[in-house]
């Protein structure tokens, strides 16, 4: 039984909300650099459990994520942000599975 | 032709092991096969489920956003983020696993400990109770996405393991180890030639000798 924290990188509003109902850990990069160096950062924290990032965010930074999503813990996570999905988040899954797998796979 | 088992001797003992040893293989092999088939099976219903969670996930995110909008012009963006930073609403991730066909699988709750009075009332609008409830939801769904993917992706890294080692066994050990049984008793049929051979001739010889 462990009780770990959520971190949320994401805009303004997705941060506001989301620190609202109680995820402690909350970022707002300026530039993809800065978006990178945070999540290795909670990455690296042992205590994380979900990372939760923005779509637009994270299409910058996607083979950082791909790597780091090899681990099963913490769990990276994509959500769109307030302009609606882009479709980022089945890229990085479809990704995965196929090196996985070995097959594209239609989700 | 696959390789012989180096160091094995063409005796019939060794011939018994190696035919318990192919069996076992055999065995093993149809097992994991198994296996394999349940766990694409799972794979796919978890595939069908992250899309049905997905989608939720997307609904309620966008009512939040939308209800965040409502609260900012009630009140005014900047006050909505003071507000949202003195929360003192606190969420927390309990992890547990469960066992699913022997993949150890996550199992996601949150925890939140709400305070009977999150934030003051006097200086918030119903629009800011409404907006905190819905991203509670979305927050929720989040969550559940979560599990779900990582279930996914243990799955796929259990599929990835079991299907090398069904064809190791298929395509390695049990080839060669068919080879070897078929070398084994090779040479013993050989052998009992030769002693077939040897005691007529040594008949032969007693007979011409008397």
């Amino acid at each position: 039984m462990v009780s770990d924290k959520i971190a949320v990188i994401g805009d303004r509003d997705t941060v506001t909300g989301l620190r609202m109902v109680g995820a402690t850990q909350h970022f707002m990069p300026k530039s993809p650099e800065e978006t990178r160096s945070k999540l290795l950062e909670y990455f690296r924290d042992p205590k994380m459990g979900l990372i939760i990032i923005t779509e637009p965010l994270a299409k910058m930074v996607e083979d950082t994520i791909l790597e780091l999503s090899e681990a099963p813990v913490p769990v990276i996570l994509l959500i769109p942000d307030r302009y609606g999905p882009t479709g980022e988040y089945e890229t990085i899954l479809k990704e995965l599975i196929r090196r996985a797998v070995g097959i594209e796979i239609k989700i | 032709m696959s390789k012989i088992l180096p160091g094995t001797k063409t005796t019939r003992m060794e011939l018994l092991r190696l035919k318990n040893r192919k069996r076992l293989a055999q065995r093993g092999y149809d097992l994991l096969k198994e296996k394999l088939d349940s766990l694409i099976m799972e794979f796919f219903n978890s595939i069908a489920a992250i899309k049905q969670a997905r989608e939720a996930m997307e609904e309620s995110l966008s009512e939040a956003f939308s209800a965040l909008t409502q609260a900012k012009m009630i009140m005014g963006p900047s006050r909505v983020v003071e507000f949202a930073h003195a929360s003192q609403v606190r969420a927390d991730l309990r992890i547990t696993t469960r066992s699913m066909m022997g993949v150890r699988v996550p199992v996601l709750a949150v925890q939140q400990r709400y305070p009977d009075l999150p934030y003051s009332l006097v200086d918030s609008s119903a629009r800011l109770d409404a907006m905190s409830t819905k991203f509670r939801d979305a927050l929720r769904a989040i969550v559940r996405l979560a599990e779900i993917e990582t279930t996914v992706k243990r799955l796929a890294l259990e599929i990835e393991r079991t299907k090398r080692r069904v064809s190791a066994l298929e395509t390695i050990v049990i080839p060669r180890l068919e080879a070897t049984t078929r070398h084994v008793k090779l040479a013993l049929e050989e052998r009992e030639r030769e002693d077939f051979f040897r005691t007529k001739i040594i008949r032969d010889r007693i007979a011409a000798e008397e």
